[in-house]
């Protein structure tokens, strides 16, 4: 059992005996009342979204998760192809429970992925990643006024919003939760 | 820099401190630290330590709202005032509505009950609001009490008639929530309320909730099962919270002890601060004129008249970038 108040993002619950991955959470005060926790739930292998707001000090049954690597290799549009580095055992994960993850994933990366019962119910994608930025607008001449962006395309396909000094070949750090430019990385 | 959110504070503040000055309120301006807090159970404190030339040390907490040092400056006969304030509180989610440190505004007005307050503050946002405040937030204020809230939103229910822990507890169980173990009124009206009420209300124009149940103790003032306070919410996010406030020293008293001990059973074991509190402090509140203030957070009003989605998008350093 887990306390409601410790489930984080990626955590797997057993709700009426199906594995559900928490995909968002949010504390929540009632003005002067005990804290509450809302969680939206999914269910890795049927889709099926749960939406659940129970108090932080409420008790939920959670699941014995191993946590193991993956190499992402490629996707065909419907799944991500997976293979565990240690025992090169290829998976299929269905793309539409993890989306806009291929816009994420490098081709050939290692990530840990969340493992119950040999079915992956989570890929763990680091906060911070370096994206290789694959395209990018021309700045528009004499626009010189100070905070001025544009967007550029990472190798994974990413639009992001980044300064105007960032060109195309360069490599930039990238908020994955909020899609946002951190910074340009050298070298 | 977030050079438009800079302007857009700096203008609501500028806004804001001539709407209460021209009214006659006065502006003060008071500590951040302090050696005791009013007892909130479920309000997480920052504590730190003062340490003088002969390295004796004393606790002192960051205030989660001015309200303990205001209302001192009430007690002495100040007038009606108003202060924007830094505030900190522990323990809460960074990002979306809450950063630990944030400011609130707090106008304390003598004579006036707790509707005279709604009308002030209906007044108070129209007249200081930015060009780009959108009309969600000027439209006039939706008033019901919490009682009406709950029947409309869950199921029908009526508070007046579920008054016993048991009752209520039923009634939450036949709207399908799970309730593990014993809890107290006041928890299982929380559940139905953050299920059931807080996300259903209408978002294009101000909601004020009145009259929340006498349960939830705080320092306003009990009238029958309910407690003449209110809290406003736009957009759904809570953004101002009002008490006609509590003047009797007794009820105070009561008040500081029992919180106090639902403060430490909630925080003995878990390494949060517990802060000091200092009982003296309710000969203060017997001494208090007639009075209604309210608290509203300047942050979330900022988001609400830019249209910023994040709390974070109104603060120039907010804490979630470095931790």
């Amino acid at each position: 059992m887990i306390k409601a108040g410790q489930i984080d993002k990626g955590t797997a619950l057993l709700i009426k005996g199906q594995p559900f991955i928490c995909v968002e959470r949010e504390f929540v005060n009632p003005g002067k009342g005990s804290a509450f926790v809302r969680l939206k739930l999914k269910s890795p292998t049927t889709g099926q979204v749960l939406q659940e707001t129970i108090k932080s000090q409420d008790s939920v049954e959670d699941i014995n998760v191993e946590n193991m690597d993956y190499q992402y290799m490629y996707n065909d549009g419907e799944n991500f192809h997976m293979m565990n580095v240690d025992t090169y055992d290829q998976f299929e994960v269905p793309m539409a429970n993890f989306e806009g993850y291929e816009l994420l994933m490098k081709d050939g990366e290692t990530y840990r992925c969340t493992v119950y019962n040999d079915e992956i119910l989570d890929i763990q994608i680091p906060s911070k990643v370096v994206y290789l930025v694959a395209e990018a607008e021309e700045a528009i001449k004499g626009d010189t006024v100070q905070g001025a962006t544009k967007f550029v395309t990472t190798e994974t396909g990413l639009r992001v919003r980044v300064p105007i000094f960032i060109k195309q070949g360069e490599k930039i750090r990238v908020n994955t939760e909020t899609k946002e430019y951190l910074e340009r990385v050298n070298g | 820099m977030n050079r438009e959110a800079a302007i857009a504070r700096s203008r609501l503040y500028s806004n804001i401190r001539a709407y209460f000055t021209d009214r006659g309120y006065l502006e003060v301006e008071t500590p951040t630290l302090s050696a005791d807090l009013i007892p909130e159970a479920t309000i997480d404190n920052f504590g730190t330590t003062f340490i003088n030339e002969f390295r004796t040390s004393r606790e002192l907490y960051m205030i989660p709202s001015p309200e303990i040092f205001i209302k001192k400056l009430l007690a002495e006969g100040s007038g009606s005032v108003f202060e924007i304030s830094k505030c900190f509180r522990n323990c809460e989610q960074l990002g979306s509505i809450h950063n630990p440190e944030f400011t609130m505004l707090e106008y304390y007005t003598v004579d006036f009950d707790e509707t005279d307050s709604i009308a002030l503050t209906c007044d108070m946002l129209r007249k200081t609001a930015l060009g780009s405040c959108p009309e969600s937030v000027l439209a006039d204020f939706e008033t019901m009490t919490v009682r009406e809230a709950v029947k409309r939103y869950a199921g029908g229910i009526d508070l007046d008639e579920l008054q016993n822990p048991r009752d209520l507890r039923k009634a939450a169980s036949d709207l399908g929530l799970i309730i593990p173990g014993p809890e107290s009124w006041d928890d299982t009206f929380n559940r139905i309320f953050i299920n059931f009420v807080e996300t259903s209300l209408p978002k294009d124009h101000p909601v004020c909730l009145t009259d929340y149940p006498r349960q939830i103790e705080c320092l306003a003032e009990a009238k029958g099962n309910y407690r003449r306070r209110w809290e406003l919410y736009i957009g759904g996010i809570e953004v101002a919270n009002c008490y006609l406030e509590e003047r009797d020293a007794d009820v105070a008293r009561d008040y500081y002890r029992r919180e106090y001990q639902k403060l430490l059973s909630l925080r003995s074991d878990n390494g949060k601060t517990i802060p000091d509190v200092d009982e003296s402090f309710c000969d203060t509140i017997g001494a208090l004129p007639k009075c209604s203030g309210v608290a509203m957070g300047l942050d979330r009003l900022l988001m609400l008249e830019t249209g910023a989605g994040e709390i974070d998008d109104v603060l120039l350093f907010p804490l979630s970038n470095i931790l």
